[in-house]
């Protein structure tokens, strides 16, 4: 038998009456007598048992003082366990909850992953029918600045920190002093895309008769705006739908990258181009290499004084065309055959094509209005009736108030999501009227450089932090609501002007719910309790309700086109250059866009989607320019202009015009936070404003040898792909003539590795990426991808776990430009799993290619043989390190971090995994539900953030799902095939739509 | 000297003397000028471990321990800081660690062979230069196997490429597919046995210190390390034995060795690693670069111990013989490479051998072409081989020549691989040429002390081969291949 105790006895139960009989002492074990009483044997003290004098003093002063002390306790706090949670959170369960994203203002809706009360990472809202699933890199981003080190912790008055109270007091008593005198009060602002924030800047106008809100955005559209005004009689930005375009032509329109609702209409562009369906053609004329135009059918490299000739020599042909008026030919320097050709295309595609263009020139979009309106697009794939709301700014007002304030004229000003002090291209003006401004107050989160300068910075929310609402595109509304309680003493820029309005109603959270009770509510009729209404929108975080007014009428085209054109002919010529005068164009930049995200770590170390530099700007020119001067990659050269000059490092851009420049703006913030200071250059300084709009090319420009040279810090320095298959492009008549090709796999010598219920797998289409760069940052936000910094990406040492390969072919004068998403292949027969001495890589019978952290001893050796080169390496600790000082450093950074993630430390090995946390998460789902795992129900950040849904993950076991279908398609191939790896993530081929001139 | 009549030891024909008839036996060839006496010999060879060390040591010990000491400081701040202190990145994730391994490893062929190979061969002229070669044999390995060691992202947790059981971690093994776990086994067990065979060979010279040892210390350190030996006819004839199952045994490692060190880049699949001559090739390479660091080495201490006597002219000549054959294997591999590549039609590969010659390394390349191709054939005249400044000079080329052949096969094969958005550059840092450096001087630390506190040529093998006939024989420094006889 055992010798082991019963159970009965060596188990002592909790709560069970009958405990065991427990001896005291071995004596008493074997005597048998059991000793009782408090003091067995007596007190020691009396020995006799009696208390002697001695002991009784000593007792009774021990009974005063403990007496005594007891009536000087520290407050008893009472530590509770949980017992019962939250119903919201239970630890280590994620929710998510809808809500919208202010990192610009295209207001995308989102829905935010939190976890243990912490949003942690961001993702969007697939509810949506504007947005989808898809996010940019900036919202993806924008989960980082909730916990930026550099956000104010509480109100400053006068560079101090003071009170709420005592803020709102100097505001009332300077709002008081305005409403009694002759100087205006000024709410300056990004665009607005808030109904219920728009709402209370009514009040203020109906409270301060004197009141005025002017819209400034650094980098606007006004002049779409402008020109709609005269040609259609409507002040507003079009909704475009690239979706419903077989022919879209864009002029200097980045609308894939930065350009209004980037995410929208690379949803939409990419649902068109499906080779299987009939893909649209698309055109673009640009000066500098654009994501847009890196994805175009046909490419036009063209000066910025020549892209309204462009829309001239087009106009022109369609109009001789239609037999409609007369439209000089403009004589551009794009070849005439060229031309012909798109125009013979938008003609042939007439309703179903789309002209855009990003030009701020009034007499360009009017012409683009013109050449849409000529092709019948106006109510088809031009949108006038149910604009777009997320571009609402007039040039010209900015400009008037800064003139204003400079004639002392503004009493007080309220600064709320702008910096124009950083992005005005006359900043030093309106720096010098904010001197001659008796209050300015700033809702800016941080000190920046316009905030610096205001008497009070009153710091917003982070928008994770607030409740709000916007409405993106008239009558699609997108609510918000706060993911954390605020971390900081920080208030709602809505609640701050309400209660300095003396509003009745100070909490933002009602007075929202009080507008969409009134304003919204009605408009619909299905739901009929508010309640229910709130809380479906709420949760659904969008609402589209039916339009406020129908679009019987189409608005008649009523614009000037021949002043138009004759006033574009006459600046092109002006602006002709030659000889050593060259132009510059100044763009938004996809990671830094307007620079309003500066000191985010993760977009600073985005790669630039066509150039693939992080950390810095550059000015981008030809290959044969660079040749021309001399120049090679890194020497600075000052760009010299009439109104200023900036310095920057020369990179080659194939693709650029060879007589433009293009600088990206954003960068050179000077007050912003450690990670984002005084990296690239401030190009702002450079753009002008010309007949009432904000311009963002200048011609006449010198570039000046300064003989210094930089490093730009490149996370891809080839761009050939060498005749290697690895990317692999048809073209749609090949590809309709070819038959479905059979795959067959090379054969091998190794046994079949997926014996596993799965076998997960992923499909990326190749002609749906437009290499937006999304996932990289879903990426780096959802594993937990330390930055590394400038001089790190220098040394070749990037952490992304994917990354997005750039290759060119064709001259490089004009150049063809792939994107390919690349992160691990997961391997069948993983050469990086044969080479590991401790078997710290391993393939599963899932077929995912695993990283034993643990294990890693990090020879390296698995990076040299994968011929993906997709292994990262840990070659220092990058958390907790102050030579890394950005998110991982800091403890309020930290908290962005995924527990589901393992944060790795110095000296491993690290690679995609394929968000095996969330599989491993479905798997656990379907098993407690008793389930099969859906096909779909499992996405990789990646494939959740794209905007075009070029990533599908899944199952390769189950022959129907996506991924297993993608992967037989005909496209279907796998990068460097003939190696024999068999990876498990396969590509669809790249497919051309080439324009057939004749 | 009287009258001296010169014969031509190697000459075809020809004895020096008289009567037309072919001589039955060619007179031998003596490795050891001046005719010592055996008495001499002991003396000459034990003196530097009896007197006091000269300038030239001192200058010399003093750099070496002062790269030592850098050594101990770059591996400290190295295993402090981590791998980012060197200029490995992500394309090219081995660069001077693996190329300073393979090159030490590379060093110490030429022991073994020189020991074991040349000992069934009979090659006598051995004898003079074996000691010295088995000893910068375990050096070397030494300073190979600290780079595997540091070369790792968490040098803590090394003993995991050890195969060790029962452990704690359940039963796990290491990976016996991966060629750095042959490496293990093959460098422990080559440092092994080459350090038997090297204190075996000692064991009767062990035996004469012990015997002429004056201090206590000295007498109870040699008496132990000498085994008790006692020059008997019994013991020196299993000595014999146990020296040539030894070398059977040790033979096949001197192939072994560089073989397995080749396949952690034959078994790969990137260009330019992804070959199978390289067991070949590389053993090759190792030879020669053996054979140009012993001569490094033994031209310094045969002129800073005064040891003309016992490494003569004949020795070198010899030596640069070997190194000039291995020079031009290498050199054919070189070219069979580049063959391959072009005759094989596998597109990476044949990028990998242009951008070798012409790409951003090329300078790396045509340098190892010089010291590896061409310096060899230098060689081919007596009077090259002869000369100790030429030598030097050479030896040194061979040396700079196959640390280069490393470095453009690991660094110039990885920063241009597969897919051209991985590729990039490699800068060593000052910790990478710190650590290089360093790990001469733990070599050449080793290296001195040895030459201090053991005898560094063989006494009891010089001895063997001078044979009785030699007392006679008064033999010609200049000329080695003439041999002058005492009428």
């Amino acid at each position: 038998m055992s010798p082991c105790k019963s159970p009965k006895e060596s188990l002592v139960q909790i709560g069970a009456p009958a405990a065991p009989a427990y001896w005291k002492s071995v004596d008493e074990l074997q005597s048998g007598v059991k000793q009782t009483g408090e003091f067995p044997g007596g007190l020691p003290a009396g020995g006799r048992g009696e208390a002697t004098r001695r002991d009784f003093l000593a007792l009774m002063g021990f009974s005063l003082a403990a007496a005594g002390l007891s009536g000087c306790r520290a407050p008893v706090q009472h530590a509770m366990p949980l017992l019962i949670g939250s119903e919201q959170i239970i630890p280590g369960v994620a929710n998510f909850y809808a809500t919208t994203c202010r990192g610009c203002a295209s207001s995308c809706s989102l829905l935010v992953k939190q976890r243990d009360g912490r949003p942690i990472k961001i993702e969007g809202n697939a509810q949506s029918a504007i947005f989808g699933g898809g996010t940019c890199a900036t919202g993806q981003a924008t989960v980082l600045s909730l916990y930026d080190d550099e956000r104010l912790r509480s109100p400053l008055w006068q560079g101090q920190t003071a009170k709420w109270e005592e803020i709102d007091r100097h505001v009332a008593e300077a709002l008081q002093e305005a409403a009694g005198g002759k100087r205006e009060i000024v709410l300056l602002s990004g665009t607005v895309t808030s109904p219920s924030t728009r709402a209370i800047i009514a009040e203020w106008h109906a409270r301060y008769p004197r009141f005025r809100h002017v819209e400034y955005d650094a980098v606007s559209l006004s002049a779409i705006r402008t020109a709609n005004e005269s040609s259609f009689g409507h002040a507003v930005v079009p909704h475009y739908s690239f979706d419903k375009a077989r022919v879209i032509v864009g002029l200097e329109a980045d609308f894939l990258g930065t350009w209004l609702s980037p995410v929208e209409f690379a949803r939409q562009y990419a649902a068109n181009r499906k080779p299987e369906g009939s893909p649209s053609l698309h055109v673009q004329f640009e000066s500098g290499m654009s994501v847009t135009g890196s994805n175009a059918d046909v490419r036009v490299a063209v000066p910025p004084s020549q892209i309204g000739l462009v829309a001239v020599a087009l106009l022109h042909r369609i109009a001789r065309k239609a037999g409609t008026g007369e439209v000089p030919e403009s004589g551009s320097a794009v070849d005439a055959k060229k031309l012909d050709a798109v125009a013979d295309e938008l003609w042939k595609h007439r309703g179903e094509s789309l002209v855009v263009s990003g030009v701020n020139d009034v007499h360009v979009q009017t012409v683009v209005n013109a050449l849409n309106a000529a092709l019948g697009n106006i109510g088809k794939t031009v949108d006038l009736a149910h604009p777009s709301l997320q571009r609402s700014v007039n040039d010209q007002s900015m400009a008037e108030l800064v003139d204003k304030m400079n004639r002392g004229e503004v009493h007080t000003l309220m600064l709320h999501g702008v910096n124009p002090a950083y992005d005005y291209h006359q900043a030093d003006q309106f720096s010098a009227g904010l001197k001659k401004t008796a209050l300015v107050v700033s809702l800016s989160d941080r000190r920046d450089e316009t905030s610096s300068q205001a008497h009070a910075i009153c710091p917003d929310h982070h928008f994770l932090e607030a409740w709000g609402d916007a409405e993106p595109v008239e009558s699609h509304f997108s609510l918000a609501q706060p993911l954390i309680a605020p971390l900081f003493e920080t208030r709602s820029a809505q609640e701050s002007m309400l209660k300095w309005l003396a509003h009745d109603e100070t909490d933002y959270y009602k007075y929202l719910r009080a507008f969409w009770q009134k304003d919204l509510f009605p408009r619909q009729k299905e739901i009929k309790s508010f309640d229910d209404f709130w809380d479906q929108s709420l949760q659904s975080g969008v609402v589209d309700l039916p339009a406020k007014t129908a679009a019987a009428v189409l608005p008649k085209f009523h614009g000037d086109v021949k002043a138009a054109a004759d006033s574009i002919m006459a600046g092109s010529a002006q602006a002709h250059t030659g000889g050593d005068s060259y132009e510059v164009h100044f763009y938004e930049s996809v990671p830094l866009r307007d620079g309003r995200h500066a000191n985010n770590p993760w977009l600073l170390e985005l790669p630039d989607p066509v150039t693939k530099v992080t950390w810095g700007n550059y000015a981008a020119v030809a290959p044969a320019l660079l040749k021309k001067l001399g120049m090679s990659d890194g020497d600075v050269r000052r760009l010299k202009t009439e109104s200023g000059q900036l310095e920057l490092p020369v990179f080659t851009q194939p693709g650029q015009d060879p007589h433009t420049v293009s600088v990206a703006l954003g960068y050179g913030r000077r007050q912003v936070g450690r990670a984002g200071q005084n990296v690239g250059v401030n190009a702002f300084p450079l753009t002008h404003q010309e007949q009432g709009g904000r311009r963002y090319s200048v011609a006449k420009v010198a570039l000046e040898k300064t003989g210094r040279s930089e490093k730009l810090a490149t996370t891809q320095t080839h761009f050939s792909m060498e005749g290697r298959p690895i990317v692999l492009e048809t073209t749609l008549e090949e590809l309709n003539h070819e038959p479905a090709e059979s795959h067959e796999a090379l054969p091998t010598l190794w046994e079949d590795r997926l014996h596993g219920e799965h076998a997960w797998g992923m499909a990326v289409d190749m002609n749906s990426c437009t290499g937006c760069s999304a996932c990289v940052v879903a990426c780096q936000a959802e594993n937990n991808v330390p930055v590394v910094g400038k001089d790190q990406i220098e040394r070749i040492r990037i952490m992304h776990w994917i990354r997005i390969d750039r290759y060119y072919s064709g001259p490089e004068e004009d150049p063809v430009s792939v994107h390919q998403p690349m992160m691990c292949q997961h391997c069948q027969n993983a050469p990086c799993e044969t080479v590991c001495p401790v078997v710290a890589t391993t393939t599963s019978s899932e077929g995912l290619n695993q990283q034993v952290y643990n294990r890693c001893i990090g020879t390296r050796y698995c990076a040299n043989n994968c011929p993906y080169k997709v292994r990262r390496f840990n070659w220092y600790n990058y958390t907790d390190n102050p030579k890394f000082d950005f998110n991982m450093e800091s403890p309020l950074g930290r908290m962005v971090l995924n527990p589901d993630v393992v944060v790795r430390s110095r000296g491993v090995m690290e690679k995609c995994s394929l968000c095996v946390q969330r599989i491993q998460l479905a798997k656990n789902m379907a098993l407690q539900g008793g389930r099969q795992i859906a096909d779909g129900e499992i996405q990789t950040a990646c494939q959740q953030s794209c905007p075009t849904q070029a990533i599908v993950f899944g199952d390769l076991k189950d022959p129907n799902s996506r991924v297993s279908q993608l992967q037989r398609n005909r496209r279907s191939y796998q990068v460097l095939e003939d190696l024999g790896t068999r990876p498990n993530v396969g590509y669809l081929k790249k497919v051309r739509n080439p324009l057939e001139t004749t | 000297m009287s009258t001296s009549t010169t014969v031509r030891v190697n000459g075809k024909t020809a004895p020096a003397t008289g009567s037309g008839v072919m001589p039955q036996v060619l007179p031998p060839t003596f490795w050891v000028d001046g005719n010592p006496t055996f008495r001499q010999i002991t003396d000459d060879i034990a003196q530097p471990m009896e007197g006091r060390p000269g300038k030239g040591w001192w200058i010399c010990f003093g750099i070496a321990f002062l790269a030592l000491l850098n050594l101990g400081g770059m591996v400290t701040y190295l295993i402090a800081k981590g791998i980012g202190v060197w200029g490995l990145n992500n394309s090219v994730g081995w660069a001077f660690d693996i190329t300073n391994f393979v090159f030490w490893v590379g060093i110490g062929h030429a022991g073994t062979l020189i020991s074991a190979i040349l000992l069934l061969f009979r090659q006598q002229w051995r004898t003079s230069i074996n000691r010295s070669a088995e000893a910068m044999t375990i050096f070397a390995v030494m300073c190979a196997g600290l780079f595997p060691a540091i070369h790792m992202g968490r040098p803590w947790d090394a003993f995991f490429i050890f195969p060790y059981f029962p452990n704690q971690r359940g039963p796990l093994w290491v990976n016996f597919r991966s060629p750095l776990v042959w490496d293990v086994f093959a460098i422990s067990t080559y440092l092994t046995i080459s350090l038997v065979f090297w204190y075996l060979g000692m064991v009767p010279d062990l035996a004469t210190l012990r015997d002429r040892a004056t201090g206590k210390i000295k007498k109870f350190i040699f008496g132990t390390l000498s085994l008790g030996w006692n020059g008997s006819h019994r013991t020196w004839a299993r000595y014999e034995i146990v020296s040539l199952v030894l070398a059977g045994l040790a033979t096949p490692l001197v192939l072994s060795v560089h073989s397995i060190v080749s396949m952690d880049f034959a078994t790969s699949l990137l260009p330019g690693w992804h070959t199978t001559i390289f067991p070949p090739y590389f053993v090759a390479g190792a030879i020669y670069s053996g054979f140009g660091m012993v001569l490094t080495l033994l031209i310094i201490t045969r002129s800073t111990m005064n040891l003309q006597r016992y490494i003569t002219l004949r020795h070198l000549d010899k030596m640069a013989k070997v190194t000039m054959l291995t020079g031009m294997i290498v050199s054919y591999a070189y070219l069979t490479e580049f063959f391959g590549a072009w005759y094989g039609g596998n597109l990476y590969e044949r990028y990998h051998f242009i951008n070798r010659a012409t790409g951003p390394y090329a300078w790396c390349f045509y340098l190892m072409v010089l010291c590896n191709v061409i310096t060899p054939q230098l060689l081919w005249t007596r009077k090259a081989r002869t000369s100790v400044v030429f030598l030097f000079i050479v030896s040194i080329m061979v040396n700079i020549g196959m640390w280069f052949e490393r470095f453009v096969i690991i660094v110039v094969s990885l920063h241009r691989a597969f897919l051209p958005s991985g590729w990039g550059m490699f800068y060593p840092t000052i910790v990478d040429v710190g650590v290089l450096v360093g790990s001469f001087g733990l070599f050449f630390t080793c290296f001195l002390l040895f030459i201090r506190v053991l005898p560094m040529i063989a006494m009891w093998e010089i001895k063997g081969v001078m044979g009785h006939g030699a007392h006679k024989m008064a033999l010609s420094a200049d000329d080695p291949e003439k041999v002058t006889v005492n009428v």
